[in-house]
């Protein structure tokens, strides 16, 4: 049985007869030992499902879901003072901005020892000494002096290796990590996905990595989702969902990166944008976007389906050679946007 | 002759020895320390070409930005117009340089006024330059400048907090455009976007470089950007440049360690151009209290007893200038 396990979860906010729907029925699952990336741009809801697995959607957010379950226990059911047990110490989250993931009135040490003390207890002395064991695991040099350091003092580099030390405080079995490396520079970013990768190997956790780089995602994920406007688009082994994309909003995207295009003058986009609350389509979310859409796709909305091993919410899923499959009314087929 | 006259053989914007160093106030009773924001920077731009300054946050490019547009005057060095010396510019001429020398900032969200309509952010650098144009004119220049950058007639009356952040930053580049700059020093443009929105402004970036010749100065921490865009690539490490050459050069090989570590660092989503190298260690040191000789030596896997008393100095290598000692026996 997965560890995390996550059926049609649905995030809404507004008012109850026209909600918007943040999140809209994702599924997913994530094993132990497994690394799970999800990616999409901004408004794609990657960040409120991991929120919503956290416990973290406050409202008038509603969170819902067939079922949500870790390691066989219903979250969405159990008490709340259970589920807070569970939350912070088996599932742990480090956010995207550790600036302000970090009390700016404490010091590293107490904000760790904090963590500490609510799901584990022990005494001072003990936590201390597990806190200067977690501090040296994530690699922060001269851990001694870096106890009582407050997080002004600490580059973000540093201040993330310490919003690890803290999600990691426990033992979780599974990490949510949402685009922890996106508020650093590129050769701190590859040092703290080894260190991610590496304690996620060591203790056979879990990693459900959020982030909008593709590249990222690729090296350092086994699994990958695609979301966009809430909905999950596609999903699939990370060798393969990169090199022969099934649907047509992930060829795109791969597309529009710089380096794809080497040699060329110009490169390739989707038009548009994320449809925002106000202006979702009728249809299939990405129908205005898409440059195989044809009235079908506009008029209805396409279910998530197997295609050759793979999770596509796409009528016209593409073939190896990047082209629609199953796309009987071809006017717009290479039409290039 | 004016200095907004190119003349032949002498670049558009050149920038000599430039340096610009702050003072930090330590506490009470403490000397006063000096950060060295940039030290020394040399470089030349010529019309219609691209020049991408790339550094972890911290090595001074949005220093140098900010020399360049003059936002900052810098400590010492020069900075050339077409050949003229800034420094000596009457504050007329000054303001000229001023409204030719052009810039986007990286935030599409913080660099623009949310009391004020498109219309009327586009409509003030032209009030405040171009005062011979009536009301009537300049209307129609923003008009024209609006439907340039891809933006609809009628956002002409909207406020920058209906725009997505995609069409915030055409607004930003449309501001920037609007006086016909010659150069635009563009601050991390796409940082803030998404891949596809990327995309869509940086081959605006590039069709209206061509219609209008302008030059870009192009700070960027994103390699892949970089390599798109550029035609060449400065790489600071410091507030000192390590490596400078022609971008495709530099890509394929790579001279300087940090450069190397940098285009290492990078993910890559093609699993053949993996790389497997030994992520770079430590952080970008204080710039407060730089390490002795080669500020690199401490991250630097080469470095040897010399790189730690020694400061390289910039020279030519297989055509291309790089700040190391040990460059011959690493190439």
């Amino acid at each position: 049985m997965a560890l995390l396990e996550v059926k049609n979860l649905t995030v809404e906010f507004g008012s109850e007869d026209k909600p918007f729907r943040a999140v809209d029925s994702v599924s997913y699952s994530v094993d132990r030992g497994e690394v799970l990336g999800i990616v999409g741009e901004s408004g794609s809801g990657k960040s409120v499902s991991s929120l919503a697995i956290m416990g973290l959607i406050d409202f008038p957010g509603r969170v819902t879901a067939d079922s949500l379950t870790f390691d066989g226990q219903d979250l969405l059911t159990m008490a709340p003072s259970k589920r807070r047990a569970i939350t912070g110490k088996d599932i742990a989250m480090i956010f995207q901005d550790p600036m302000s993931a970090l009390n700016p009135c404490f010091t590293v040490e107490a904000q760790i020892m904090e963590a500490l003390k609510v799901h584990e207890g022990g005494s001072k002395k003990q936590r201390r000494e597990r806190t200067l064991d977690l501090i040296n695991q994530v690699g922060i040099p001269d851990p001694k002096s870096r106890m009582t350091a407050y997080p002004h003092q600490l580059s973000g580099g540093m201040s993330q290796r310490v919003v690890i030390a803290m999600a990691i405080a426990c033992q979780p079995r599974l990490l949510i990590a949402d685009e922890p490396t996106t508020a650093l520079d590129v050769t701190i970013q590859a040092q703290i996905i080894d260190l991610l990768l590496k304690l996620q190997e060591d203790s056979d956790m879990g990693l459900l990595l959020i982030t909008h780089d593709l590249a990222l995602v690729s090296e350092a994920a086994n699994r990958i989702q695609v979301m966009y406007a809430g909905q999950l688009f596609e999903s699939g082994p990370a060798d393969s969902i990169f090199t022969a994309p099934r649907h047509p909003y992930t060829q795109a995207l791969l597309e529009a990166l710089p380096e794809r295009s080497v040699g060329r003058d110009r490169l390739s986009t989707i038009p548009g944008v994320v449809p925002g609350q106000y202006d979702r389509p009728k249809g299939c979310l990405l129908a205005p976007r898409c440059r195989y859409a044809n009235d079908h796709c506009v008029a209805s909305q396409p279910e998530v389906t197997d295609f050759n091993g793979r999770d596509v919410r796409c009528f016209y899923p593409l073939d190896d050679q990047g082209l629609p499959t199953g796309q009987t009314n071809s006017q717009n087929v290479g039409e290039t946007v | 002759m004016s200095f907004l006259d190119s003349k032949p053989g002498v670049p558009l914007l050149e920038s000599d020895d430039l340096v610009r160093h702050y003072e930090v106030n330590r506490g009470l009773g403490k000397p006063n320390a000096t950060v060295k924001a940039l030290d020394g920077v040399s470089f030349t731009l010529e019309s219609k070409k691209t020049l991408a300054v790339v550094g972890e946050s911290g090595c001074g490019k949005s220093t140098l930005g900010r020399q360049l547009t003059l936002i900052e005057k810098p400590s010492a060095g020069q900075l050339k117009i077409n050949g003229d010396a800034v420094g000596d510019l009457s504050d007329k001429d000054a303001k000229m340089f001023r409204r030719t020398v052009q810039m986007i900032f990286q935030n599409p969200y913080g660099s623009l006024n949310p009391r004020k309509k498109v219309g009327q952010i586009l409509g003030e650098p032209v009030l405040l330059n171009m005062d011979h144009l009536g009301r009537k004119e300049r209307e129609e220049r923003v008009r024209d400048t609006m439907a340039k950058v891809g933006l609809r007639p009628e956002f002409y009356n909207r406020y920058p907090h209906m725009f997505s952040g995609g069409q915030r930053q055409r607004i930003s580049i449309a501001r920037a455009l609007i006086l016909e700059p010659k150069v635009i020093v563009a601050d991390e443009p796409v940082s803030a976007l998404d891949v596809s929105v990327q995309a869509q402004v940086l081959n605006l970036m590039m069709d209206l470089q061509e219609e209008m010749n302008v030059a870009y100065v192009f700070i960027s921490h994103d390699l892949s950007v970089v390599r798109h865009i550029a035609d060449d690539v400065m790489v600071m490490y410091l507030g000192r440049v390590a490596e400078k050459g022609p971008t495709e050069e530099i890509f394929a090989k790579p001279l300087h360690p940090y450069t190397r570590a940098l285009l290492a660092s990078a993910p890559k989503i093609d699993p053949t151009h993996r790389v497997k190298s030994e992520p770079l260690t430590g952080e970008l040191p204080s710039p407060i209290n730089p390490p002795s000789g080669c500020a690199f030596h401490k991250r630097c896997p080469f470095a040897t007893e010399e790189c730690a008393k020694v400061r390289p100095e910039l020279r030519m290598f297989e055509g291309r200038e790089v700040a190391c000692h040990r460059v011959e026996e690493i190439a």
